[in-house]
């Protein structure tokens, strides 16, 4: 089945009001990449001051994170959604520049204390100052590699 | 229980980003080339839409479910790791077309990928884990 294209004008003000309902049920602030630190801690423990904190608190973001997995597999493996254009060609090209890819994303992402849902969603929505210097992080890194440094590769 | 409910809402936020194919290469590449508005259009009009609940929740003093008055948390400013972070998650964000979310999203679509993806991320924060003591905030 081919899905239709959501469009931003429905997308984005559906995400912008996930962002209140979630906080006013859950009590929790919207943020995918904590997450991150959340599974490093559980695996690798208390050696690393990093890690070495309570995160059965921080619990939530795993559960979030099995409800995003979980979506993806109903909507692609069992619905068999397809997409107008499939990411996979481009994906599967260069497994190792994508392993690269995702270092960047664990590591900026930490560095920067948040991602897209964090800072640039969140974040900007508070006016935090610290938000919107990471979103033009984001956007200054993404454009540069996207333009100058991906059409060198494909 | 609770465990269910943050599931039930990362299905709802994941099916968002996949109708409207926030999680898609192509569509990443679009945002950074400025081709397209669609992605720009969803982030604007997300913030903004945020932006009003959020100053609602505060004008009114909204209660959580758990009772109490919500108090927002802002992340703290630190110039140096807000930008030089931000510009390694934007590298690679133009790689893998994905950001954190969508990476997960990715395992659900082509688990060799999204392993693959997942784990560099995994890590990438254990890296910064270990070098933060190093680095300059």
């Amino acid at each position: 089945m081919e899905a239709p294209l959501l469009p931003w004008y429905i997308a984005g003000p559906l995400i912008g009001l996930f962002v209140p309902i979630f906080i006013i049920v859950s009590g929790k602030q919207l943020g995918i990449s904590s997450s991150f630190r959340v599974f490093v801690a559980a695996i690798a423990g208390k050696k690393i001051d990093y890690f070495n904190f309570n995160y059965r608190n921080d619990l939530w973001q795993i559960y979030f994170v099995i409800g995003l997995i979980l979506a993806a597999i109903v909507h692609f493996q069992i619905i068999g959604l397809a997409t107008v254009i499939s990411p996979e060609p481009y994906l599967e090209a260069n497994p190792v520049l994508f392993l690269l890819g995702g270092i960047l994303i664990g590591f900026g992402s930490r560095y920067a204390n948040g991602c897209t849902a964090g800072h640039c969603i969140m974040g900007n929505a508070q006016f935090s100052l610290a938000s919107l210097v990471a979103t033009f992080g984001f956007f200054l890194g993404g454009l540069t590699v996207s333009q100058f440094i991906i059409p060198l590769i494909f | 229980m609770k465990a269910l409910l943050f599931i039930v809402f990362g299905f709802l936020f994941a099916s968002i980003l996949i109708y409207s194919e926030a999680f898609h290469w192509q569509r990443i590449q679009e945002m950074f080339h400025f081709q397209s508005f669609h992605m720009f259009g969803l982030l604007l009009s997300a913030i903004a839409t945020a932006a009003l609940g959020l100053i609602l929740i505060k004008r009114f003093r909204v209660k959580n479910l758990q009772g109490e008055v919500i108090v927002l948390k802002k992340k703290p400013m630190a110039f140096y790791s807000n930008a030089i972070g931000g510009l390694v998650f934007g590298a690679g964000w133009a790689i893998t077309g994905a950001c954190s979310a969508p990476l997960f999203i990715l395992i659900g679509f082509n688990w060799k990928i999204g392993i693959l993806g997942v784990g560099g991320a995994l890590t990438g924060a254990f890296l910064y884990g270990l070098l933060k003591p190093k680095l300059k905030h």
